[in-house]
Order: C-alpha cells, then sequence, then structure tokens
C-alpha cells in the first residue's frame, strides 16, 4: 500500500515536500538542541575570521587614515 | 559518541564526504528514472534518425548558436497550438545529440517549422533575414553560401552510432534498420555511404538552388525542412500521448 | 611602513591570489564588454556586421564564459585561497599546483572563447566548452580539489570555518556537475567537435540539473563562501548566527540539486520531475532568506557604516539583490508564473539581478577589501569606489526594469487572443515592441561596465602604490626586504 503510493509519479510533490520537511526539522532541532552552554560553545566559532588580525593591524591603521 | 556538528567541523575528511551526500541526492533522484523509467519517451511511428545532409545542417545549428534564441520546444497550450502545431513530444527528440529545447524565444520556435516555409524563403532569409521579414533583429548569415565540407561525415555518423543512434555499420545493423525504418529511411542511415548519400539528397533537394556544389546552406535547410515534420499527428491519438506527460 | 609587515607575508601565500585577483577584474572588464556588445546586437542588429565571429549566436557564450568562469572563477580563485589560508591560519598547500590552476584557469577562458568565434560548441548553454577544454577543466578541478583540502588538512585552527564549507560544497558540486553533463564522443582525436551521450529529454534533465546548479553553486554557494568571511571582516563584527550558517550550509546544499527542472515545465519531460523541481525551488526560499538575513544581521548595531563605507555598501546591496532574485527565482519556479515567463526576457533579468546584483556585486566588495590588503597599501581612492557604486547599482536596476516589462510584455502578447479566437499578434510584432527595452538593457549594461572600468582604473592605481611604497620602503629599510 505505501509502496504503491510512494511509487507514483503524481505523489513526488507530496513525498518530496515531506522528504523534505522531515530533514529541515531533523537539521533543525540538531542545531538548536541542548543548552545555553552548546549555543555558546557552536556560536563562538564565528570569531575564527578575526583571530588573524594582529597580522593586518599595520593595514587596517592606514585604510582608516 | 554524539554526533555532533563539531565533528564535521574539525574533520576536513567527513566534512567532504556529508557534504558529497548532501549534493548527490537530488540528481539520481530526478535523473536515474528517466533511463530506467519506459514512460519517458512515447512510442510514436516516423521518427528516424537525421539524414547525413540534415545531421550537417544540424551541426551548423548549433555552431552559429540558433539555440541562444530559438527553442525547439512547444509547449501544451492552446496560443502555441495556433502559432507553432502540435505540443513537442519527448520521441521527437530522441535522436538529438545534444538536445536543442532551447530556453529563449528571441525569435520564434523552430520545432515544427519544416516544410512551413519554401527552400526559396529560408535560403533568402538566412543571407538576408529583413528581406523577408523587415523587423527582424536576426543577424545575416551571407557565409552559408561557402562549400559544405562534408569530407568527415562518416566519421561524425560513426561517433553519433556510439552514442546509440542506430547509423548502420554492418549489414546486420542495415537489417534491423529496414524493419525498424523501412528500406528507404534504412538506405539513408548506412555509414559506409554516408558521403554518397548526402551529395544525392543536396542535389535532389536543390535547397540552395544551385544544383552544382553542396552549400551548408543545403545541409542547415534541409535540417529545418525536417523539424517536426516525422510525426504524422493525424495517425495519433491524443489519449495516448498524456499518460508520458 | 608596509614592508615592515612580514609576519603575513611569510605566513600567507598571495602570489597567485594577486594573480587571480587582477584577472577576475580583466575578465570582468572583457566579458561585460562582450555583454553589452550582444546586448546592443539585439536592439541595433546592423551591429553583427556579417562577420561570423562576433554574432549573437556565437558571441553570447563568449559573454557568459568569460564573466561567469573567468570573472567570478577568478574572483573564487582568489576569494578561497585567501579564505582558506586566512581562517586556517595555514599557508596555501599545493607548490606547483596552484600556479598550474592559474594559468590552466586562464587557458580555459581563452581557449573556450576562442572555439566559439570559430564555431565549435558542445550547444548546451554554458557548458559550451569542446571536449578537450572539458578534459582541460577536470584537471585544474582535482588540482583546486587538492590545494583547498590540503590546505584546511594542515590547518592551525582546529575547527574549519563555515565561508570554507561553502567552499568546499562548491568545488565538489562544480565536479560533479561538470562531469555528467560532459560526457560526449568526440568525432576524432584531433578534432574539436563532439555528440553528447545523452539525447533528448534525458540530455535536458542532464543538462539543466548542471545549468541550474551552475548558478546554484558556482554563482550561489560558492559566493556565500565569499559573504561568510568578507561581510563579517569588513564590519569588523562577527557574523550573526553560526547556527544559523550550519542550517543554511546543509539546507542549501542538499536542496539546490533538485531545482533544475523548473527550467522544463511543460516540456516533453515527464510531469513528476519538474514539478519536484518546482517543490524544491519554493523551499529553497528557507535557506536562501536564512543566509541574506544572516548577511545583513551581522551588520546590526553598525548600521552607520553604510554612510561612510561603500565597500560594506556594495555587500549590503549584494544580500538584498540575493534576497530579490531568490524569491524572484521560486515564484518563476511556479508552473502558472513560468508557463508566461519561460522563453520570455524575463528568465534573463532574473538572471542578471542574481548575477549582476548579486554575484558581481558581493564580488566587487570583496575584492575591494582584499586589494590594500593583498598589496599592503590602502584603496587608491575611496571616492572611485563610491562612483564606481552608483554606476552599478543604476545599472543594475535599468536592466531588471527593462527585462521585466519586456519579458512580461512577450508572454502577453505570444498568448493574447483577439476576439474571433484567434492570435492577436504575430510573432515579429512582439519582436518589433521590444525594441526600445533591448536599448534600455544595453544601456543599463554600459553603465554597470563603465562602473567596472573605473574599479580596474582604481586597482591599477592602487596596485602602483602598492608597489612604489614597497620600493620605498626596501630601500629605507633594507633588513625587512
Amino acid at each position: 500500500m505505501l509502496l504503491e503510493w510512494l511509487a507514483r509519479p503524481e505523489n513526488a510533490k507530496s513525498l518530496g515536500l515531506l522528504i523534505f520537511f522531515v530533514t529541515f526539522c531533523l537539521i533543525v532541532l540538531w542545531v538548536y538542541a541542548g543548552g545555553k552552554k552548546r549555543a555558546e560553545r557552536m556560536e563562538e566559532h564565528k570569531n575564527i575570521p578575526f583571530l588573524d588580525d594582529d597580522l593586518d593591524q599595520e593595514t587596517k591603521d592606514k585604510s582608516n587614515g | 559518541m554524539k554526533f555532533t556538528h563539531e565533528i564535521l567541523e574539525t574533520n576536513a575528511g567527513i566534512l567532504l564526504i556529508a557534504t558529497m551526500v548532501a549534493i548527490s541526492v537530488g540528481g539520481l533522484v530526478e535523473i536515474a528514472p528517466l533511463f530506467l523509467i519506459d514512460d519517458t519517451v512515447e512510442k510514436v511511428d516516423g521518427v528516424r534518425p537525421y539524414t547525413p545532409l540534415e545531421s550537417r545542417g544540424r551541426d551548423i545549428y548549433i555552431r552559429e548558436g540558433c539555440y541562444t534564441c530559438h527553442s525547439q520546444m512547444i509547449r501544451p497550450f492552446r496560443d502555441e497550438q495556433l502559432r507553432y502545431g502540435h505540443y513537442s513530444l519527448a520521441a521527437e527528440s530522441k535522436y538529438d545529440h545534444p538536445f536543442q529545447w532551447g530556453s529563449k524565444r528571441t525569435g520564434p520556435d523552430l520545432a515544427r517549422v519544416g516544410g512551413k516555409y519554401s527552400n526559396e524563403w529560408h535560403v533568402q532569409h538566412l543571407i538576408q533575414p529583413k528581406s523577408v521579414v523587415p523587423e527582424s533583429v536576426m543577424p545575416n548569415y551571407p557565409w552559408l553560401m561557402s562549400p559544405l565540407d562534408y569530407s568527415d561525415v562518416a566519421a561524425r555518423l560513426r561517433a553519433l552510432r556510439t552514442t546509440g543512434v542506430p547509423y548502420s555499420n554492418s549489414t546486420a545493423e542495415y537489417e534491423a534498420n529496414v524493419k525498424e525504418f523501412g528500406t528507404e529511411v534504412a538506405e539513408t542511415l548506412r555509414i559506409d555511404r554516408a558521403q554518397a548519400n548526402l551529395v544525392a539528397q543536396a542535389q535532389a533537394g536543390n535547397y540552395d538552388g544551385d544544383r552544382t556544389s553542396v552549400t551548408e546552406m543545403d545541409a542547415l535547410v534541409a535540417y529545418l525542412q525536417v523539424l517536426g515534420t516525422m510525426v504524422d499527428f493525424s495517425k495519433v491519438k491524443p489519449e495516448d500521448l498524456v499518460k508520458y506527460r | 611602513m608596509a614592508a615592515s609587515n612580514p609576519a603575513a607575508a611569510e605566513q600567507y601565500d598571495y602570489e597567485y591570489i594577486k594573480k587571480f585577483t587582477v584577472m577576475a577584474i580583466v575578465w570582468a572588464v572583457v566579458g561585460m564588454a562582450v555583454g553589452v556588445y550582444i546586448a546592443s546586437e539585439l536592439a541595433w542588429p546592423f551591429l553583427n556586421f556579417d562577420i561570423p565571429y562576433i554574432t549573437f549566436g556565437r558571441f553570447r557564450p563568449v559573454h557568459t564564459g568569460a564573466v561567469i568562469f573567468g570573472f567570478g572563477g577568478s574572483a573564487l580563485f582568489a576569494t578561497s585561497y585567501y579564505v582558506v589560508q586566512r581562517t586556517c591560519q595555514a599557508r596555501l598547500w599545493g607548490g606547483g599546483l596552484i600556479p598550474f590552476t592559474f594559468w590552466g584557469w586562464q587557458a580555459i577562458i581563452v581557449l573556450a572563447a576562442l572555439s566559439y568565434v570559430t564555431g565549435y560548441s558542445q550547444g548546451r548553454e554554458y557548458a559550451e566548452m569542446e571536449w578537450p577544454i572539458d578534459l582541460l577543466i577536470e584537471v585544474v578541478w582535482v588540482a583546486y580539489l587538492a590545494i583547498f583540502v590540503g590546505t584546511l588538512m594542515k590547518r592551525k585552527q582546529p575547527h574549519i570555518y563555515v565561508a570554507n564549507w561553502f567552499y568546499v560544497s562548491f568545488i565538489l558540486a562544480t565536479a560533479l556537475l561538470h562531469t555528467f553533463n560532459n560526457i560526449a564522443v568526440p568525432v576524432g582525436l584531433f578534432t574539436l567537435k563532439s555528440y553528447s551521450l545523452f539525447s533528448g529529454a534525458q540530455d535536458a534533465m542532464t543538462q539543466w540539473w548542471y545549468g541550474h546548479n551552475a548558478v546554484g553553486f558556482f554563482l550561489t554557494a560558492a559566493f556565500l563562501g565569499m559573504m561568510y568571511y568578507f561581510v563579517p571582516k569588513h564590519a569588523g563584527r562577527p557574523v550573526y548566527s553560526y547556527r544559523l550558517s550550519i542550517v543554511h550550509f546543509w539546507a542549501l546544499s542538499f536542496m539546490y540539486m533538485w531545482v533544475g527542472t523548473h527550467h522544463l515545465h511543460w516540456t516533453a519531460l515527464p510531469d513528476w520531475a519538474s514539478t519536484l523541481g518546482a517543490t524544491f525551488s519554493i523551499m529553497l526560499l528557507l535557506p536562501s532568506w536564512g543566509g541574506m538575513i544572516n548577511g545583513i544581521m551581522t551588520l546590526s548595531g553598525a548600521w552607520d557604516k553604510l554612510r561612510t563605507d561603500y565597500v560594506m555598501r556594495f555587500m549590503i546591496v549584494a544580500l538584498s539583490f540575493y534576497g530579490m532574485s531568490t524569491f524572484e527565482g521560486p515564484l518563476m519556479s511556479l508552473k502558472d508564473v513560468n508557463a508566461l515567463s519561460h522563453y520570455t526576457d524575463w528568465t534573463v533579468g532574473h538572471v542578471h539581478s542574481g548575477a549582476l546584483g548579486w554575484v558581481a556585486m558581493i564580488s566587487f566588495g570583496s575584492l575591494y577589501h582584499m586589494l590594500p590588503r593583498l598589496w599592503n597599501t590602502r584603496l587608491y581612492s575611496e571616492k572611485l569606489v563610491g562612483v564606481h557604486f552608483w554606476l552599478a547599482t543604476v545599472g543594475v536596476l535599468l536592466y531588471i526594469v527593462a527585462m521585466w516589462i519586456s519579458g512580461i510584455s512577450q508572454g502577453l502578447m505570444w498568448r493574447a487572443f483577439d476576439d474571433f479566437g484567434n492570435l492577436q499578434y504575430s510573432f515579429v510584432e512582439s519582436v518589433e515592441a521590444m525594441h526600445p527595452f533591448y536599448a534600455m538593457r544595453a544601456i543599463g549594461g554600459m553603465f554597470f561596465l563603465s562602473g567596472m572600468c573605473v574599479m580596474a582604473y582604481n586597482a591599477y592605481m592602487t596596485i602602483r602604490q602598492g608597489a612604489r611604497e614597497a620600493g620605498v620602503a626596501g630601500r629605507t629599510a633594507p633588513a625587512a626586504a
């Protein structure tokens, strides 16, 4: 029954929606689940681009001046 | 161990693999079935591979980038039916390597342009479009009147044969073509006769109005004149087509 | 003093980043100039001059090739090599492979352009390169992947920053798409001509799977990588939400691959395939807008930067256009809208709102950010960046508006019936009616191109200034050299 429904091309739209929606919810859950600590730990990585800053100081000063 | 995103973020290899998986699914699901399901292409009579001359014409069509302004795919709408004719079937482009459905109509659709205009009209139109359609923005193609290089036509058909187009390279293949398309068409699909067939069609068809030489114009007009004419729609029942869409 | 900064020069390898940066600007000027020319050919057809090499049909792939692969490609090589080094705090891996990717890639663009004007084309949009060029692309791309992953492997920073995920996804997807869309049988070993292995509906499916993902990965995912580094870096603030970027990345990577079939609505492709494509196109709105919000909100609390900093303005306007065209795209993938919009100039306008508004503008922002840092100086003129910004913005707007009007009018004219149920307009009447908008589009393109020339001048002067300062520094402080 279920397999038959899955195999019918006209159900592709609903099926696509279903697959996506479940996947999407799982990803969102997976990313946002956990406490504040986990969130903080994950968010701290956004500072990576600034870890090379000291080398740039010279250039930066110039651009601003 | 718990599967956290950190694992992906700290392992280049795992990130690579996971990304590969994520990007592979869509293509697999949509493309693979088209090669496996028979329903993709309708079974209709009349569709045959291009003759050597038409095939060379198609090469010129691609060379000049005609597909950048002309589509070859009529959609099932009333206005397109009136303007261009019966909607296009998948079967009608099953020998098209590559397909030339196009994506833009700066000029009109050409899927069924065959037989709509005379050879003379096409020649004049291709040399100078404005001479027959004053508002046209199409470039002139005077160089199409130069001689056609058909020295490698057999090699071209052989390449097409490798892709699956039934040009015959042996008696057995020829016999199969006779069964499938009839003797007359099967003759035109013989690779060993490709050059002779090409010249014969150019002279008999006299597409460019000059029987003394085979020009690129002969080839291109021969191609344009066969577009969309292979299927006889008076013999096709519409309900047979619907299930393929 | 410039040369007193030896640490940066030692830690990071900038040599080929500089070369790619210069070539990105060169190809942008060339590609956009060809674009303006072919747009003018449609408005004033005498410009074809009966010369085979420059007719619209042969010149159009030169334009798309030079801007997508020449400008876009070089900008991506430059920024990805820059970003991966700086976010991994590691020197570029690869040795001789790095110059190989540079020279190989430039050869590809030149050879492709030459082959198109002389009449060699696979007849597949954005994949017109014939088989020997395709093979060269394949080799260069593998080298690129090796360099990128090699650099990731030797990173000193334990985490791989989000920008790099997008670059990885773009490199992998492009390899996949390029390989499967270009399977062809050559006529002979010593001829460029080949025939695609697939035909008809299967070939159409493969081509638009490629065609749309060239947009999705080459022109979107990769430039999002650019966005995730250069927007925060230039704003001096971290990206708005790192977790949102995780969702953005996985959803986008997964879903883009499904949507190509929306280019084939109402065609002989089976209905389920194009419907599936449309469904995913609409869902794609979510991650697309998630990404846009993530980029724009990075600036929250520092909006004043927009008033003073034109580089920042380029980036934010780029994100706005990204949001606009990722809304327009799903709209056009609806079957009923597509029935009107397909085959018309609306599609062309949509592509350019993405290509000029998003891709080009985010690249301009990133290149302006990199230029002074690569040559260890400051930008020659901030004012000229402003001039460029306004020329570009006016240019895009003129272009898009012209194409909206002409596209929708074409669609409506083609399907118009008179009182007796006959077609109201002949095809050529629609062609004639488009003339003013084709002219307007060409003028929009001219604005954008002029802006590009201003950028080229500004970049040239910046580089010269950098070289002069390095020379002075070298003389006064030889120890640093």
